[in-house]
């Protein structure tokens, strides 16, 4: 309860992939609640608004994942330009971050438009998070951190609990498993919430761990039309008073990770029990490690395959690959038997 | 970390800002009137608990009104009792609309916010800026600090020193009525003191202190006739303007009643060090950074350490023998140490003195609370002091606070002295009927007499008539 009356840091990471808002913004029947591009800004706009009006201290940074392409389109910590046009109808700061944004984000698209390249890449999710959580490591700690207290967290300016909320339109990305699940990890040591809404488009598996993982809440996007009102309720209000007014939180978490060597999203996959890499099928040499398995066990684990992929699978719950010790052969250097992720 | 937080004032963490009690008891019209601007509705959300602003938010894009059965079933059963305190101010302020089984907000509460956050509508409640002055450069930031600085230093550190009998700047007229008038300072012998409260005013944060003064500006602005809601909404307009920008102060007055408001309210302030004007006849005003940070809960304010004194962020390092070293240069801060430290040595960045049986009974015989001291030491301890758990040496503390029970060594009671039985039999009789009652205070059998409360004379009294009545 101390930490009740203090400023708070909110990160937010806009999917802004062009293909997949043009597929949201379609009219029914493709969508029951079509969402374009502008609209969905102007709802942005008035949360991030909204986060900004509760305290005077509070702090804000807003990042744009560009397919192929992440940068930083707003932070109050190094704030854009002032505008020559203030009226004295807005909050400045609401005008501040208002403009900064629409600006950035309508000069990448139209970079963008201009490039024209036959297929469009990837949304560089997962960058924009990395960068969001550099952002955060920067404020959290004070830049004169060499004396020992101001490292323990008790320089003034500390602000107490950092937030990553992540609105995405895309698909998972199996390319991407591995820098989101350090991104994870960072933000957990760094105990940063992820906060995620998925916009459009099924669930995507990673985000839900990372939200699992950080203490975050995850939200499937149904009824479209009332966007602002899932941000209010669910990723505006601080740790603090999530205890006191609840979140939505997931039932169910899709625990299951990607592969190392062909990206794909795997129920049951090979751990090497040197270095912890995942297969979705037993190697002879550990591509990562390059520990050498014995070729027996890769023939007892090759036949057993058929049988494993039927064998019930079993949820995980701290979302590291475990090695399922019955398929353990041989103390050094045998592939460790199954992975089995995935609580459904 | 526990030792900070254990360690911060209380009354900023858990009690309402001291606005909100006033506006509470403003009526409904009145704070009607005050949330048809924007920017007030936005000050005074700032000024809301997070747990009630969460409230308002989850109610304002809602077209519909919602049971309050619904809204409860997002709160966690534990901290329900919570939820229900939180709730009760925003009917009390009238943003939320009273009715036993609906949720919703105030009509023009819900219009003013959604205007404030998503900018539009021709209220112009966020001031207007004044078009650019080519006969004059604009202010820097930190000329408008030193401004600020030097007027509200003037008012405080005329306080302190009133006190010592040193002469200083004298603040305004204005301001010295004002001092007067809540309190602060008294009239004695033809010279204003300063009073125990503006002892413990002194100590409190800036920001506290500020909202102390306006507080009972507004409390006179009632009596002068002045319009309340043009002058609080004008703090509030000037607690969302931008820090070195400059305003006019056209194009909000539309009535000349108003303008007269806003006439006087810019003296006043200017006074205060709120807003600064190249000239008093001056169409053009720029606010400061007391004005601008108004709304926010920790005090940024240039006020806090002056810019030439040092670290920002305290000053004081407390030992455990009782010693002192402030490494400070200003005045202001001196002076207010001065209240409860024995003061020993100064230098030109430095002043060392120790704390004392006297100079504590000093300061509490002037009105200042053991805790307040703490507290003070604890708001400005020097960021060398902040590796300490706790903060500050203990044996310190308990003996700050040990003083100040040594002052509560006696505690009257009234009550009546039993005296004159004429037999030990007599006497052991009324005693134990007075003990039943548990209204003996003090009782000695060789003298035969015994102290009882007040509220136990009446009894005592007929008792012992019955029983006179009869052996008669």
């Amino acid at each position: 309860m101390d930490d009740i009356s203090q400023a708070s840091h909110l990160s937010v990471v806009v999917d802004l992939s062009p293909m997949h808002w043009d597929l949201s913004a379609r009219e029914a029947p493709e969508n029951t609640y079509p969402l374009s591009l502008a609209s969905f800004l102007s709802q942005l706009l008035a949360f991030l608004n909204t986060h900004i009006a509760c305290r005077h201290e509070n702090t804000l940074a807003v990042f744009g994942a560009f397919p192929g392409k992440s940068i930083m389109l707003y932070s109050s910590s190094d704030p854009v330009s002032p505008s020559a046009e203030m009226h004295a109808n807005a909050y400045p700061p609401f005008q501040a971050v208002d403009s900064a944004v629409v600006q950035r984000i309508t000069a990448e698209l139209d970079a963008l438009e201009l490039r024209d390249d036959e297929e469009e890449a990837p949304s560089a999710l997962v960058g924009a998070l990395a960068k969001a959580l550099c952002y955060v490591n920067r404020i959290t700690l004070p830049p004169s951190a060499n004396s020992k207290a101001q490292a323990n967290g008790f320089h003034p300016g500390v602000l107490p609990d950092p937030r990553i909320l992540i609105l995405s339109v895309s698909p998972d990305l199996a390319t991407s498993y591995i820098p989101i699940m350090n991104s994870i990890f960072s933000a957990q040591k760094l105990k940063a919430t992820i906060d995620v809404c998925q916009i459009y488009g099924p669930n995507t598996v990673f985000l839900q761990q990372a939200a699992h993982l950080t203490g975050g809440s995850y939200i499937l996007l149904e009824r479209r039309d009332a966007l602002l009102q899932y941000l209010i309720m669910s990723f505006l209000p601080p740790p603090s008073i999530r205890r006191t007014l609840s979140v939505p939180t997931q039932e169910q978490v899709d625990f299951r990770a990607a592969c190392f060597c062909h990206k794909n999203i795997v129920d049951i996959g090979f751990v090497c029990s040197v270095c912890l890499s995942i297969f979705c099928q037993p190697l002879a040499v550990c591509t990562t490690c390059r520990t050498k398995f014995p070729i027996k066990t890769l023939q007892r684990l090759n036949a057993a395959r058929p049988l494993l992929a039927t064998a019930t699978a079993t949820g995980n719950a701290n979302g590291r690959p475990r090695v399922q010790s019955g398929a353990v052969l041989g103390a050094n250097g045998g592939v460790g038997g199954a992975v089995a992720n995935g609580a459904r | 970390m526990p030792s900070l937080h254990l360690s911060a004032p209380v009354e900023q963490k858990n009690s309402p800002h001291s606005l909100l009690p006033f506006l509470q008891s403003q009526s409904q019209q009145t704070l009607n009137k005050l949330y048809s601007r924007p920017s007030s509705c936005l000050s005074i959300f700032r000024l809301l608990a997070p747990l009630q602003q969460q409230i308002i938010m989850n109610l304002l894009w809602l077209e519909s009104t919602i049971s309050s059965s619904t809204m409860a079933a997002w709160v966690v059963r534990e901290e329900k009792k919570n939820y229900d305190a939180a709730l009760s101010p925003l009917f009390r302020l009238h943003i939320l609309a009273t009715s036993p089984i609906k949720l919703a907000l105030s009509a023009t509460f819900k219009t003013s916010m959604r205007q404030a956050l998503t900018g539009g509508g021709t209220t112009g409640s966020f001031g207007v800026p004044a078009p650019k002055d080519d006969k004059y450069p604009p202010m820097g930031i930190d000329e408008l600090d030193g401004y600020a600085l030097e007027r509200w230093e003037t008012i405080l550190h005329y306080m302190v020193s009133s006190g010592t009998g040193q002469n200083s700047m004298r603040p305004s007229k204005d301001v010295l009525f004002l001092l007067q008038q809540s309190g602060l300072m008294a009239n004695s012998q033809g010279s204003l003191q300063i009073t125990s409260a503006g002892f413990q005013f002194l100590l409190h944060s800036p920001h506290a202190q500020l909202w102390d003064l306006l507080l009972q500006y507004l409390r006179l602005a009632e009596e002068r006739n002045m319009d309340l809601v043009e002058v609080l909404s004008f703090l509030f307009m000037l607690s969302t303007m931008e820090l070195g920008r400059e305003y006019s102060t056209e194009g909000m007055n539309s009535t000349p009643q108003v303008a007269a408001t806003h006439k006087a309210m810019l003296n006043d302030l200017r006074d205060y060090g709120l807003l600064w004007q190249r000239k008093p006849s001056s169409r053009r005003f720029y606010p400061t950074r007391l004005a601008t940070t108004l709304t926010s809960s920790s005090p940024p304010l240039p006020t806090s350490t002056g810019p030439s004194s040092g670290p920002k962020e305290g000053f004081i390092v407390l030992e455990t023998n009782y010693r002192i070293y402030a490494y400070t240069d200003n005045p202001l801060q001196t002076a207010v140490l001065n209240l409860f430290v024995a003061l020993k040595y100064r230098f030109p960045n430095l002043v060392v003195g120790s704390i004392t049986r006297d100079s504590v009974k000093k300061a509490l015989s002037n009105g200042i609370s053991a805790e307040q001291i703490i507290s003070y030491l604890i708001a400005h301890a020097h960021p060398q002091m902040r590796k300490n758990n706790p903060l500050l040496p203990v044996t310190v503390q308990d003996q700050i606070r040990l003083w100040e029970l040594e002052k509560n060594r006696l505690k009257s009671q009234e009550g009546y002295l039993y005296t004159a039985f004429t037999s030990p039999a007599d006497y052991e009789l009324v005693l134990n009927y007075a003990r039943q009652l548990e209204v003996v205070l003090w009782e000695n059998a060789a003298k035969r007499c015994f102290f009882g409360s007040l509220d136990g004379h009446a009894n005592i009294k007929n008792f012992i008539e019955r029983r006179t009545g009869g052996n008669a």
